[in-house]
């Protein structure tokens, strides 16, 4: 419980023996907790361990069942509903908190509009917004909408609104679950720049190479007790993951079963052309796990919508175990036994207003009819299997899927995939945002199904994933077909190189190894 | 087919407009009246029409423009295109909704034109140069007059009225006024909108609700329609007797056939609006001096003068 | 592998919790008639509810219908017109015939023919142009609402189109008449009701709206045949007007332009009364009929007492529906 560099700092935001409990469940037990002007404090742990709780009430939106905060040297009550804001402490969601169809400059002022006479001043508005914008170096244009920014323009345009707002406490929840690496960086050199400028900032990720990187200190928080705040330098990412779970966490990645080259080749893909597809080819082998490189944006998607029939393919050809097949709608790649599992759990994957089983059948529904009504009894049964056999956990069935963790809601959108029992499974970020313990399990379903012998794509911007899983990887730049690496090659540098653009081709022979 | 007629009338029109540029001493005269959305106000639609085809062949030098609006607004942007765009002389309208419309026909008035308003009374005094209306008091003092004829000892009685607008509380004062002092009970009175389906149901509720009612007073024919048919389906058409109003021909024919359920229908006729057009024609065309205004009596349609009220043509 | 948190293995609950949100409804459907009740002595009489459930009921089929299209995310505005057009086209259709077939059970039948093929190629209309067309649906089935009316204002001559005595005689007892003194629309609601509410929970096609209305991106990526499935929801609700179309004609034998009036906003008011969400992901067709009868007894009790005056008529109406739907909120707040 050190702080070696200036522990003579007075925190700024403390909270002192802070438990809360919903009702008759206790999710937090007696927290301390505090952030210095200038310092970076990760909070880490596994799902469902407390942090999002922590958060919310260090930025008031919940009150604690007991204990203090003290911000700035006083014992305060903390405003519901965001109103601490005003007092400098600025809660950045998970789930960005921006309205889509507003102007980068209306949401930086949202809220606290600069007004005269009434009336807005949009002139004024837009040229603070693209001063904000330009001390962050982010070009973005500040009359674009929302909308058509990229995940982590929206996140800087995040920032720029709680640097308008004078932040003196940033809270940040998962910034970097969505981003590249680059981009990842990117949100880093800024962190970095604000805490040099005095900000406090409180962190959490699931990435622990990150923390090492970017925090001074850590928390790890485990079924709502607080394990230990350390300072980085103390720390390994092993010894981390270690306190988050409570147990040695050895093997993360299962060994690889050797891939075998005489294995026929399932899917094959000629010079397929899409939006935002150009001229892509490759061939994917039963049981094998084919990774899917490149950075966000790249057009991975865009290549996995085109071959299921989700976005139309302007040219080239796809064959499937040597047919031809030209899918214009998903039931058909259903039915040809191609399953693709969008990155988009929340906004494509899953009705989250809806329990578990309606999500769980709904790609398969027809298999649940007898004589042309549904027969719940079968879908219950699906749904025991799915529970079973993916470790679903949820209060009870009828619980609206929205309000499962997002572990739970990618492994019920696994076994929604996998009710179609599909040779072929496209995984687009199926680790996105959930924790190391949940990540292990995926990992481990993976390999499991290529042991099988069914075919996998595996689409993924955590290059230690792609490298872990995968029998070969593509690298998608820009659309088009950077490399394919496999063996020794694989490896994250040289990923890194193809990514980026700065090795290209060469192994355009092995693309149909 | 009508709207072919009116496609007819609107040629005839448009061709006449043509030479109405040329000669100075011809007229042009605007009605304006809301869209046919019941009976009555279908009957005002195909008596204004039929008018203006009869008028425009006798005076070749009148030119009618004619609209029908569907509610206040619409027909305010009527009469103001009339006013700028057709340069009108005399306007005879028939105000959807009197009050919101007295300022824009005021403004008429003011730009020197001629100004006939039928029916509907507007909320100042003195704008129009003529008024055209039926006698509403007095449909509702006829009617008070039949049922203390038919009914001397008195007796248990229900109201269905119209819709909550002036007319139709002129009409049910005048009508209580009347039945003042005698024996007859009013149950209860309940708005039936002029409409067919809600006459249905208000006179089923009223069955359902007052085991004894001698007679029934529906106001208009459309509503009388709804509440024969609940009658009917209670099976109580032997006890009591309903009488409507405006004078539909189905109601008419009934009355003339010498119907026990529905005895007489008092008139309230929508060839009013002829009337007015008429009127403002011969002012506005042969400079015959017509203000004030005239009142259209409301008369009682018995069996034995039904048959004066039959009009095969008219589709009301 | 255990995952330290405070969620256990899912287990399947059969068990419905009864909360404000599924008895709300219910409530204040029960409010009212202890209401009615009170007020009057025949409120509960056999003629009294016969005679509201026998009137809700063209209401009823639509909000059925109507159920459906919000349930799948989609709004039909245009149903109040579209049945007065049906109604318009039956009538004329019938008259017609008489000439030729005389006056027989056959011009009724067809008739009705007629005026079901008419409700399902305006639905089709409606759902082509949603779905095919990429138009609101607000916008479209507000234009068609446009149409029908002054279609059959045209169709009416402006005046009101009657059936012709004779065959509206023959025609009278399927309103009138019934199977062991429940009238036929009665009956046919009931009918309707059930199938709806077996489609709704028992068939993919039921999922399947309440999917697309949650989420139709997540429909899409399900291989959801998203925009058949709400040109289907669509053509069942124009169906379904024709259905209560049927019933409505031998009432009066009678059209015109104020036929259907505000219907749809009846019919809409009903759905959401009963449950559903306006904004689709969720509808329950059982609620719809709870919402009918809500709605038809309000106007009844209105005409079952004189203390409130006529004029305040819509206040009542208004506090009604607003308390229907607070009940559903219940106490969640606390």
């Amino acid at each position: 419980m050190s702080d070696p560099q200036d522990s003579a700092v007075r925190p700024i935001l403390a909270a002192h023996r802070i438990s809360k409990s919903f009702g008759e469940i206790p999710v937090l037990f007696s927290i301390d907790f505090d952030v210095r002007p200038g310092e970076v404090h990760a909070i880490i742990g596994e799902n469902g361990a407390g942090k999002s709780t922590l958060i919310k009430i260090l930025s008031g939106i919940e009150q604690p069942t007991s204990g203090t905060i003290e911000y700035d040297g006083q014992t305060v009550t903390l405003p519901p509903n965001g109103q601490a804001e005003a007092m400098g402490i600025v809660l950045i969601h998970q789930e960005l908190n921006l309205a889509e169809d507003l102007t980068v400059a209306d949401s930086i002022f949202l809220g606290r509009e600069l007004k005269r006479y009434g009336f807005l001043q949009s002139g004024e508005m837009r040229r603070r917004a693209a001063e904000i914008l330009d001390t962050l170096h982010v070009h973005v244009d500040p009359d674009a909408r929302i909308r058509s920014l990229s995940i982590a323009d929206k996140q800087m345009v995040e920032i720029a609104k709680a640097i308008s707002r004078d932040a003196r406490v940033l809270i940040m929840d998962e910034p970097t679950a969505v981003l590249s690496v680059g981009e990842t960086q990117t949100l880093f050199d800024q962190i970095r720049r604000l805490t040099a400028r005095g900000v406090a900032v409180v962190f959490i990720s699931h990435k622990l190479d990150e923390i090492m990187q970017l925090a001074q200190r850590v928390t790890v928080l485990r079924d709502g007790q607080l394990i230990a705040t350390v300072g980085t330098e103390a720390l390994t990412p092993d010894s981390i993951a270690q306190m988050m779970v409570g147990r040695e966490l050895s093997n993360l990645y299962p060994p690889k079963h050797e891939p075998d080259v005489d294995a026929p080749v399932v899917l094959s893909v000629r010079h397929l052309s899409a939006p935002g597809v150009h001229d892509i080819s490759f061939d994917l082998r039963k049981g094998e796990i084919l990774g899917f490189a490149g950075l966000i944006g790249s057009g991975r998607t865009a290549i996995a919508e085109a071959v299921v029939g989700l976005a139309r393919r302007s040219e080239g050809e796809v064959e499937l175990e040597g047919k031809p097949v030209n899918f214009t709608r998903v039931a058909q790649s259903v039915d040809a036994g191609i399953a693709y599992m969008t990155k988009d759990r929340k906004g494509k994957g899953l009705l989250l207003n809806m329990g578990l089983r309606p999500n769980l059948t709904l790609l398969t529904l027809k298999r649940h009819l007898r004589m042309g009504f549904l027969d719940s009894a079968s879908e219950e049964r699906a749904l025991e299997r799915s529970v079973r056999r993916f470790d679903i956990r949820a209060r009870d069935a009828s619980v609206a899927v929205g309000r499962l963790s997002g572990g739970n809601q990618q492994k019920l959108m696994l076994g929604k995939t996998m009710e179609s029992e599909p040779d072929i499974i496209i995984m687009d970020e199926p680790t996105r945002g959930i924790d190391v313990g949940t990540k292990q399990q995926i990992y481990h379903i993976i390999a499991a199904l290529a042991a099988e012998g069914k075919s996998i794509i595996l689409i993924s911007s955590e290059l230690q994933e792609v490298i872990g899983l995968s029998h070969r990887v593509a690298v998608i730049r820009t659309g088009r077909l950077a490399g394919v690496l496999e063996g020794a090659e694989i490896a994250e540098e040289e990923i890194m190189r193809y990514a980026a653009g700065i090795k290209q081709g060469g192994h355009n022979e092995r693309i149909s190894a | 087919m009508k709207l072919i007629k009116t496609l007819l009338a609107a040629t005839v029109l448009a061709g006449a407009l043509g030479g109405a540029a040329i000669a100075q001493d011809k007229v042009t005269i605007g009605v304006s009246v809301p869209a046919a959305d019941h009976g009555w106000t279908g009957g005002v639609n195909y008596f204004a029409q039929q008018t203006i085809d009869r008028l425009s062949k006798v005076y070749p030098d009148a030119t009618f423009v004619f609209a029908s609006a569907a509610d206040a607004p619409k027909q305010i942007a009527d009469i103001e295109d009339m006013v700028s765009t057709r340069n009108i002389d005399a306007l005879v309208i028939l105000p959807g909704d009197p009050d919101a419309m007295t300022s824009a026909i005021k403004q008429v008035k003011d730009a020197g034109k001629f100004v006939t308003v039928v029916d509907r009374q507007l909320s100042i005094d003195g704008v129009e140069d003529l008024y055209v209306a039926g006698d509403n008091p007095g449909l509702g003092t006829n009617t008070a007059n039949y049922f203390k004829e038919a009914m001397p000892d008195g007796g248990n009685i229900v109201v269905l009225r119209g819709l909550p607008i002036p007319i139709d509380q002129q009409r049910v004062d005048a009508f209580m006024a009347g039945i003042e002092g005698t024996n007859i009970k009013v149950l209860d009175d309940e708005f039936a909108n002029w409409n067919r389906d809600d006459g249905f149901k208000v006179m089923q509720d009223f069955l359902t609700r007052f085991p004894d009612i001698k007679g029934v007073w529906a106001q208009d024919d459309d509503t009388a329609v709804g509440a024969i048919e609940a009658i009917k389906q209670a099976g109580r058409e032997d006890e009591m007797f309903i009488v409507g109003g405006a004078g539909m021909q189905q109601m008419i024919q009934r009355v003339a056939d010498g119907d026990k359920l529905m005895p007489v229908d008092v008139s309230y006729n929508p060839a009013m609006i002829s009337t007015a057009i008429e009127l403002t024609t011969a002012h506005a065309v042969g400079g015959v001096p017509v203000s004030g205004r005239y009142i259209l009596e409301s008369t009682l349609i018995t069996q034995e003068n039904a048959s004066e009220f039959l009009d095969e043509e008219s589709p009301f | 592998m255990s995952v330290s948190a405070p969620e256990v293995p899912a287990k399947p609950a059969r068990g419905m919790r009864i909360d404000f949100k599924t008895v709300g409804p219910l409530l204040a459907l029960v409010l009212l008639v202890l209401l009615g009740i009170s007020l009057n002595e025949n409120f509960l009489s056999y003629n009294n509810i016969t005679n509201v459930l026998a009137r809700s009921s063209f209401i009823g089929i639509i909000a059925i219908g109507a159920t459906f299209v919000i349930t799948a995310g989609g709004l039909d505005l245009s149903v109040g017109s579209m049945a007065a057009v049906v109604a318009g086209v039956m009538i004329i259709v019938m008259n017609a015939l008489i000439p030729s077939m005389g006056v027989s059970v056959g011009v009724v039948l067809i008739g009705m023919l007629a005026g079901l093929a008419v409700g399902g190629a305006a639905g089709i209309g409606n759902g082509l142009m949603v779905t095919r067309g990429r138009i609101e649906a607000f916008i479209v089935t507000l234009g068609t609402m446009g149409i029908f009316r002054s279609l059959v204002t045209f169709l009416a001559d402006g005046g009101t189109l009657s059936l012709n005595f004779n065959v509206a005689d023959l025609y009278r007892p399927v309103y009138y008449n019934g199977i062991l003194g429940v009238p036929w629309p009665i009956i046919v609601f009931a009918l309707v009701a059930i199938g709806g509410e077996i489609v709704m929970r028992r068939t993919a096609f039921g999922r399947y709206c309440a999917a697309i209305g949650s989420s139709e991106q997540v429909s899409r990526y399900s291989s959801i045949n998203v925009d058949n499935v709400r040109l289907i929801t669509y053509i069942v609700q124009g169906i379904l007007v024709g259905v209560a179309v049927l019933l409505y004609v031998p009432r009066l034998g009678s059209a015109s332009s104020t036929t259907g009036v505000l219907w749809e906003l009846e019919a809409i008011a009903a759905v959401i009364i009963g449950g559903t969400t306006l904004k689709g992901g969720y509808g329950r067709i059982w609620g719809t009929v709870v919402g009918v009868i809500i709605l038809g007894l309000i106007g009844n009790i209105l005409n079952l007492q004189s203390f409130i005056s006529p004029y305040l008529n819509g206040a009542f109406q208004g506090v009604i529906i607003i308390l229907a739907v607070l009940l559903q909120r219940g106490r969640r707040a606390a």
